[in-house]
């Protein structure tokens, strides 16, 4: 028994004219498109690895790659007899078609591309967008993944991010924080402003311009409130307001100035009279 | 003096800085005490050398700019005229891993404090290591493990009278010879009372000082040499 490859691949699979030679090429031609994207964008990531954003190099490599795939896809279709000119004439009942029922993909499509245009967030930016804060982690065509400060995955849809408040953390070079410090009434004022700011001072990263800025803000119940306006590189403006504020507080009971309590001082109208007082003194 | 290429153990100790490799078998001990705090690392090499020269300061104590502003009194510079003064600049000590075909950093660390500010407005400025500085017309003496010393030619190519009291670098253009001090020289054209270009030159303040090591080649990040434009005034 002989076996006949010619005759075997010129076998209809039952679609149309279509052969085992037909199906194989196409899937060759697929096969290979995917290879040749996959490779093509490695080396298109490797090779602007120092020279581009990281957001931008995926942008371009994810571009490059289902570019490829679309024409290898395109190149493959003749061989299922598949007419490209009837495809045209298809295309635009199709089109409405899809149109209605991917309605949201379309939009969410579109609210990315606008993203990647627009500029609002970066990769390793701190956001919140929608009520949820984190660091950006992948803007994708489609979706924006956010990893949450305790590290949970969130998968942002595009036009939600798109028609969201969207409030960058990092996106201006420096950003302000304040604190809030109450000191005694008792307490001189002009020195814990002093002592503040030289506190301050110290820190490499509280910027030097905008020069940082301790006030008496108001006369509160308990205490006497200042008020310290500091300015840090934006990126890392927390590690900044953690690391200063007990610093400070140390410093002011170095110098015996100290944070109150709160306390409340309660006269009676008619004096206070202990009950009972003699009476267990007899006993 | 600290600076300089090392094959195999050495020790250096100036005051309360101590940087050297010491053999611990077949092994190297690489072991840096700056101001209270130590870095140790071990080191598996058999023809790699260690490289100690002063870097360009803006890695301490976190590396979150590329930018240097130098601080000084006010001058008031009359239109058309050059003038070279001399600044005192900070110092970071950069430690490299050197093999036949790669250089790796290893250790920065410096002495004294470190202050940032912030050039240009909060929306489109930059963060920059900040230092203030005397003005000097000689070369000012300079300990070579904390400043460095840099030959600073102003020119007011503008046709107005301008007052400048910083100039702000891009620091992965900083070229940095060491000698008996540590210098570098740097040129500031005055385009308009607003906007200066500032760039680093390429040579040795005095002849036969050697030329450091510099981090963006360690850490193969390509720069292109076209100096900074300074857009928020110089005042």
């Amino acid at each position: 028994m002989t076996f006949d490859v010619t005759q075997v691949l010129e076998t209809p699979i039952g679609v149309g004219d279509i052969t085992v030679e037909n199906l194989l090429y196409f899937v060759v031609i697929l096969v290979v498109g995917v290879v040749v994207a996959r490779i093509v964008s490695t080396n298109v990531r490797r090779a602007l690895t120092e020279r581009l954003p990281k957001n931008e190099r995926e942008l371009l490599a994810k571009l490059v790659y289902y570019g490829i795939i679309l024409w290898a896809f395109v190149i493959a279709l003749p061989q299922l007899k598949f007419d490209l000119s009837g495809l045209l004439v298809a295309g635009g009942v199709a089109g409405l078609v899809i149109g209605f029922a991917s309605q949201s993909v379309v939009s969410n499509l579109v609210s990315g591309l606008f993203l990647m245009f627009e500029h609002p967030i970066k990769i390793g930016d701190n956001i919140n967008v929608a009520d949820i804060s984190g660091s950006v982690e992948d803007i994708h065509v489609l979706s924006t993944v956010v990893k949450t400060y305790d590290g949970v995955y969130v998968r942002i849809p595009n036009e939600t991010v798109f028609t969201s408040n969207i409030t960058n953390y990092v996106h201006n070079a420096a950003r302000r924080f304040e604190y809030q410090i109450g000191i005694r009434y008792e307490d001189d004022a002009d020195a814990a402003i002093r002592i503040a700011k030289e506190v301050i001072a110290t820190h490499p990263f509280a910027l030097k311009s905008p020069a940082p800025s301790v006030f008496v803000d108001n006369l509160g119940d308990n205490s006497v409130n200042l008020t310290a306006y500091i300015w840090a590189p934006a990126r890392n403006w927390w590690d900044v307001r953690t690391d200063l504020l007990w610093k400070i507080k140390q410093a002011l009971e170095e110098n015996g100035i100290e944070i109150p309590f709160p306390q409340r001082t309660v006269w009676f109208a008619d004096g206070l009279e202990v009950k009972g007082r003699s009476a267990g003194k007899k006993e | 003096m600290m600076f300089g290429r090392y094959r195999g153990t050495f020790h250096h100790e100036d005051g309360d800085t101590l940087v050297e490799a010491e053999q611990n078998g077949s092994l190297l001990t690489y072991r840096r005490r700056c101001e209270g705090q130590t870095f140790e690392r071990i080191l598996v090499s058999k023809t790699g050398e260690i490289i100690i020269n002063p870097v360009e300061p803006v890695n301490l104590p976190k590396d979150v700019t590329d930018f240097l502003q130098i601080e000084f009194s006010p001058m008031v510079i009359e239109p058309g005229v050059t003038q070279t003064i001399y600044l005192k600049f900070p110092v970071e000590i950069g430690v490299f891993l050197e093999a036949a075909r790669d250089i790796e950093v290893l250790d920065i660390f410096g002495l004294g404090s470190q202050k940032y500010t912030l050039y240009g407005t909060p929306t489109n400025g930059v963060i920059a290591r900040w230092y203030r500085s005397e003005i000097y017309t000689e070369v000012p003496a300079a300990g070579s493990l904390r400043e460095g010393v840099m030959e600073l030619s102003i020119h007011n190519a503008s046709r107005e009278w301008v007052e400048v009291s910083c100039v702000v670098f891009d620091s992965t253009d900083m070229k940095i010879y060491y000698g008996d001090f540590v210098a570098a020289a740097a040129t500031m054209k005055i385009i308009s009372p607003t906007l200066a270009e500032t760039d680093f030159i390429d040579a040795p303040l005095r002849p036969g000082m050697v030329k450091s090591v510099e981090l963006c080649v360690a850490r193969k990040i390509p720069v292109i040499d076209r100096g900074y434009l300074m857009e928020w005034g110089f005042s």
